[in-house]
């Protein structure tokens, strides 16, 4: 949830994560099962990817597209840029963004399911674009140096880790000064009840 | 809003687009009339 103030849900964070993760273990290997939000091509379209763009992309890295926001709708990565995708997935974005900043640039894909970085790993081998690195890792702990990065993408992956503030913290870290982000998330218009935020269940239906 | 109070500067926030309605499985985002958006923000220089 990118607006307003958001209060700290009482979860426990492993176990957010572990349910997190078996989630999309589920939209990377079995995308073609349909869950609570649009998946694929189909929601690419939604959000407003031009099609000649997601076309260039193997099946297997946009079937499992979950995104909720289009990080290029304010505009192309510029060339030798340096990126960080947090929350990668299957490496939708993350090749957009590699095809983008071309082979002078760089691209580091942080993910905290080893699933949905295989697929990454696998997509950027066979676009063979060597610019992008994939990393292990959590948004509130970016595996990424102070000031290295010229712009930060996400895709609906903020609305998904408790301490949205830390988020945004460790993103400033990573950035370098006059850097940006360019994410996709969601708003929350209707209150959402404290013992809501607080089951887990609901953090990602 | 939190991006603001973390430190960003010049934030822009897209459309809003309904990203949950007509998917396969009914979802607790409809409830809270939840949409996707896009934001660009800058760490100030």
């Amino acid at each position: 949830m990118v607006g307003g103030m958001v209060g700290v849900a009482r979860v426990d964070r492993a176990e957010l994560r572990r349910f997190i993760s078996e989630k999309y273990t589920e939209v990377a290997m079995n995308p073609e099962l349909g869950f609570h939000f649009h998946t694929g091509r189909p929601l690419a379209n939604m959000l407003g990817y031009p099609g000649d763009v997601t076309d260039r992309l193997p099946d297997a890295n946009a079937d499992s597209f979950a995104g909720t926001g289009n990080p290029f709708l304010f505009g192309d990565l510029a060339s030798g840029e340096r990126v960080v995708d947090v929350g990668c997935g299957a490496g939708f974005d993350t090749l957009i963004a590699a095809q983008q900043v071309g082979s002078n640039g760089r691209v580091v894909a942080v993910d905290m399911t080893a699933e949905m970085r295989a697929k990454t790993v696998a997509g950027a081998s066979e676009m063979g674009l060597t610019q992008i690195e994939v990393r292990e890792g959590y948004a509130e702990a970016l595996p990424v140096d102070d000031g290295w990065a010229d712009v930060i993408i996400s895709n609906g992956v903020v609305n998904l880790c408790p301490d949205k503030r830390a988020v945004f913290k460790e993103m400033l870290r990573v950035l370098k000064p006059g850097g940006r982000i360019q994410i996709g998330d969601i708003l929350v218009h209707k209150e959402v009840p404290q013992d809501a935020k607080d089951d887990i269940a609901l953090w990602s239906g | 809003m939190l991006l603001e109070q973390t430190g960003f500067v010049d934030v822009v926030m897209s459309n809003e687009v309904d990203v949950f309605s007509g998917s396969k499985h009914e979802s607790d985002a409809k409830e809270f009339d939840t949409r996707g958006v896009t934001v660009l923000a800058h760490k100030p220089r």
